[in-house]
C-alpha cells in the first residue's frame, strides 16, 4: 500500500484511501497466504481429488476477485476509508485473553473480574467503583448459573477450594 | 393427513411432557433476555446459550433451542420498537413503524401485535413444517451427491443476490467462507490443510467461534466506536392488547406476510432475510394511504413481524429435511445437534420420529409462551434497556467468554474468538458483509463432500451435473439470479430496494 504508486488526485478520495482498493489487497494478500501454505498439498485429478485441489483452486479464485475488487475501485465511486480506532479492538481482544489465559489455573473467580476491568477501559469512560462492582455481581451471577445451575465443568477456583 | 394428525399428536406428547415444557419456558425466557440486549442478534444470542443446552437430553436440548431461537426473534423485535435498534438485518423494517408507534406512546401496541402476528406465522408455518416435511424427506433421500451439490450453488447463489451492498463483495466473502471451510484435516486422507500448525485448528474452525467472533465480538467493537445514542421510549407503554380496529387493520397484512415468509423461509440460501422486506413494501403498495407507512402504520410491523417469524421457523425445512442449512442459525442448531449425536438431515425423520415432530409440536409450544412470557415482562426489558452500553458490554463479553469456552472446555476457543472478532471489526471497515461468508463456510465442507463424490463417480467428468436433469435445473438456476442480479436495471433496482 505504498501511498506514491498513483497520482489519481482528481478524485475525491485519492485510491489508496478508498475501501474498496484497500479491501482488495486485503483479499489479495489473504489470497496468496492461502496459497502459499497450501503450497505442499497435492491436488490430484478431478476424478480423485487430492487435499489440495479445494484449498488452491478457491485461492486462486479468491485472489482474482481480490484484483477485481481493486480494479472496480478505479472505475466506480467507492466509500472512502472510515478512521480505525485502536483502544477499543486492542483491549476487548486483551480482556478475552486474559480470560483464557486464566480460566483454567486460577478459575472463574479470577478470570471473570479480570476481563471485565480490562474490558471496561475499552470505553471512553470508566468508573472504577462501578466497574469491579459489576465485575464482582457478574462473576457471582454467572458462577451461579453455568456452575451449579447447570453444572458446567468450568473451573471456579483451583487454588483455593480445588475445583 | 392421518398420518400428518397422528404425527402432530406424537409430537405434542413429546413436547407438552412437564420437563419439555419447563425446557421450552426457560429457552424462550433467556432468548428474549440475551436478545433484547442492543447489538446481540439471534446467532451470537444462541451461540452464547448453547451451553445451556448440554446437560439435557436430545429431544429437550433441541426443544429449548428452538425457544431460544425464537426467544432471540422476538427479543430483537422488542429493541427495535422501543429503541430504534435493530438486533439483526431481520427487524430493521420493524423500526421503521414499531418505533414511530412506540414515539407516539403506542408501545404497548406494537409489541402486542408483533406478539400476535408472530404467532399467527408461527402456527402456520408449523403446519407447512409438519405438512411439507415428510414428502420432502422422501424425495431427499432420492438426492445424489450431484443434485446436493447443485442445491448448495443454489444456496450460495441466493444468499449472494440477498446480501446488501455489492454482488461483487458478496462473491468474495462467500469464496472466503469457501476457503475457511477447507482448514482442518481433509476428508479423505486426514492431511492437515492450512492449520498454521495449530493443533486446534485440525477438526476445522468451529462454526460457534467463528459466529460468535464476527458477529458477537466484532458488533461491540462497532457500537464502541459510536457514541451512545440510545432513546429508550420514555413514560409509558400504553396498553398491550390491540383494539379491534388495529386487530383489523392488521389481519390481511399477516395473512398476506405469513404466506410470503413461508414461501421465502424454505428457499435454501437465507430467503428469510428477504420475507420483513417483501412484506414492508407489498403493504404499502397496497395501502390505501402510503404516506402512513413510517410514521406509525400498525400494518407496517404486523406485516414484517409475522413475515420474520414465519421465515424463520419454515427456514428449519432444509436443515430437517435435506441436511442443508440455509442460514447461519440453522448453521448453529446443526453444531447443536451433532453435540446431541443427532446428524440433521432425512434420516432424522424415520429414525428418531418423537425427536423430530416433538421439535416441531415445541415450535407451536413455544410461540405461545413468547406470547404469554413477554407482554407481561415488557416492563422488564425496558429497565433493561436502559442500562448503558459501558456497563452492557461488558457483561455481554462475559457471556461470550463463558459460553465459548465451555463448548468445548478449551481455553484456545477464547482465543480464535478474540482474533475473528478483530477479522469482523476489519470486514466492517471494509465495507464487507460477514453473513455471506458465514453461509459460504456453512456449506463450504459438505459441498467438498459432495462435489468430490460426485466427480470420483463420474471419474472426473464435470459433465455429471448437467447430464443429471435435476442438479442441472438447480445449476442453471443459480445461474439464472446470479445473471439477473448483475444485469444494470435490475442491479439499479436491488439498489433501491435496500435503500428503502
Amino acid at each position: 500500500m505504498a501511498p506514491n504508486e498513483t497520482n489519481s488526485s482528481r478524485s475525491p478520495t485519492a485510491i489508496w484511501l478508498r475501501q474498496d482498493f484497500v479491501g482488495g489487497l486485503v483479499v489479495i494478500a489473504v489470497a496468496l497466504f492461502a496459497f502459499w501454505q497450501a503450497a505442499d498439498l497435492p491436488i490430484g485429478t478431478l476424478g480423485g481429488m487430492g487435499p489440495g485441489m479445494l484449498p488452491k483452486s478457491l485461492a486462486v479464485l479468491f485472489g482474482l476477485l481480490g484484483a477485481a475488487l481493486v480494479l472496480d475501485s478505479f472505475l466506480e465511486t467507492s466509500l472512502p476509508l472510515e478512521p480505525w480506532s485502536i483502544r477499543g479492538p486492542v483491549l476487548v481482544a486483551l480482556a478475552i485473553v486474559a480470560f483464557g489465559l486464566t480460566v483454567r489455573p486460577l478459575g472463574l473467580v479470577v478470570a471473570g473480574p479480570l476481563a471485565i476491568v480490562i474490558a471496561a477501559f475499552a470505553s471512553d469512560e470508566v468508573h472504577w467503583v462501578e466497574t469491579i462492582v459489576v465485575g464482582v455481581l457478574m462473576t457471582a451471577v454467572c458462577v451461579g448459573l453455568f456452575k451449579f445451575a447447570l453444572g458446567l465443568p468450568i473451573p471456579l477456583a483451583p487454588w483455593l477450594i480445588g475445583y | 393427513m392421518f398420518d400428518l394428525i397422528g404425527n402432530l399428536g406424537l409430537g405434542f406428547a413429546t413436547a407438552l411432557s412437564p420437563v419439555n415444557l419447563l425446557l421450552a419456558f426457560v429457552g424462550c425466557l433467556v432468548g428474549t433476555l440475551i436478545g433484547v440486549l442492543p447489538g446481540i442478534g439471534p446467532i451470537a444470542t444462541i451461540a452464547m446459550l448453547l451451553p445451556l443446552t448440554f446437560k439435557v437430553d436430545p429431544t429437550g436440548a433441541l426443544i429449548m433451542l428452538a425457544g431460544i431461537y425464537y426467544g432471540a426473534q422476538y427479543g430483537g423485535s422488542t429493541t427495535a420498537i422501543l429503541v430504534n435498534i435493530p438486533g439483526e438485518a431481520t427487524s430493521v423494517v420493524t423500526t421503521l413503524d414499531g418505533h414511530a408507534m412506540a414515539k407516539k406512546g403506542q408501545a404497548g401496541i406494537a409489541l402486542g401485535i408483533a406478539a400476535i402476528g408472530s404467532f399467527f406465522a408461527g402456527t402456520v408455518a408449523t403446519l407447512v413444517i409438519a405438512a411439507i416435511g415428510a414428502p420432502l424427506t422422501k424425495l431427499a433421500l432420492l438426492f445424489g451427491p450431484a443434485e446436493y451439490f447443485g442445491l448448495m450453488v443454489l444456496g450460495l447463489g441466493l444468499a449472494i443476490v440477498l446480501a446488501r451492498g455489492s454482488v461483487l463483495k458478496a462473491v468474495i466473502m462467500v469464496v472466503f467462507g469457501l476457503l475457511l471451510a477447507t482448514v482442518g484435516q481433509d476428508l479423505e486422507t486426514g492431511q492437515e490443510r492450512l492449520t498454521l500448525g495449530f493443533d486446534d485448528l485440525a477438526d476445522g474452525i468451529d462454526f460457534a467461534v467463528l459466529a460468535m467472533g464476527v458477529f458477537g465480538i466484532a458488533e461491540i467493537l462497532r457500537n464502541l466506536e459510536s457514541p451512545e445514542t440510545r432513546n429508550v421510549v420514555k413514560g409509558h407503554i400504553g396498553r398491550l392488547l390491540p383494539s379491534l380496529a388495529d386487530l383489523r387493520r392488521s389481519f390481511g397484512p399477516i395473512v398476506r406476510a405469513t404466506g410470503l415468509g413461508s414461501a421465502l423461509g424454505i428457499l435454501p440460501g437465507n430467503g428469510a432475510v428477504l420475507a420483513p422486506f417483501a412484506s414492508y413494501t407489498l403493504e404499502k403498495k397496497l395501502a390505501k394511504d402510503p404516506s402512513r407507512f413510517g410514521k406509525g402504520a400498525i400494518e407496517g410491523v404486523a406485516g414484517p413481524e409475522a413475515a420474520n417469524n414465519a421465515g424463520a421457523q419454515t427456514a428449519f425445512i432444509p436443515l430437517l429435511t435435506l441436511g442443508i442449512p440455509p442460514n447461519a442459525v440453522m448453521a448453529l442448531m446443526v453444531g447443536a445437534m451433532t453435540i446431541h449425536g443427532v446428524i440433521p438431515g432425512p434420516l432424522v425423520m424415520t429414525k428418531s420420529p418423537s425427536l423430530f415432530w416433538g421439535m416441531i409440536a415445541s415450535m407451536w409450544i413455544g410461540n405461545l409462551m413468547l406470547l404469554i412470557i413477554n407482554l407481561p415482562l415488557i416492563g422488564l426489558w425496558v429497565r433493561l434497556l436502559k442500562v448503558p452500553y459501558r456497563l452492557l458490554f461488558i457483561m455481554i463479553l462475559l457471556f461470550c467468554c463463558i459460553g465459548i469456552y465451555s463448548i468445548n472446555n478449551n481455553p484456545s476457543d477464547v482465543y480464535f474468538m478474540a482474533f475473528f472478532g478483530l477479522v469482523g471489526y476489519v470486514l466492517i471497515k471494509l465495507g464487507l458483509e460477514a453473513a455471506p461468508m458465514l453461509l459460504g463456510f456453512v456449506l463450504g465442507r459438505l459441498m467438498e463432500e459432495k462435489l468430490r463424490q460426485a466427480l470420483a463417480l463420474s471419474e472426473g467428468s464435470f459433465m455429471t451435473f448437467v447430464e443429471r436433469p435435476v442438479s442441472a435445473a438447480l445449476l442453471l438456476l443459480a445461474l439464472a439470479i446470479m445473471v439477473i442480479a448483475v444485469l444494470p436495471t435490475v442491479r439499479k433496482g436491488r439498489e433501491e430496494a435496500f435503500q428503502e
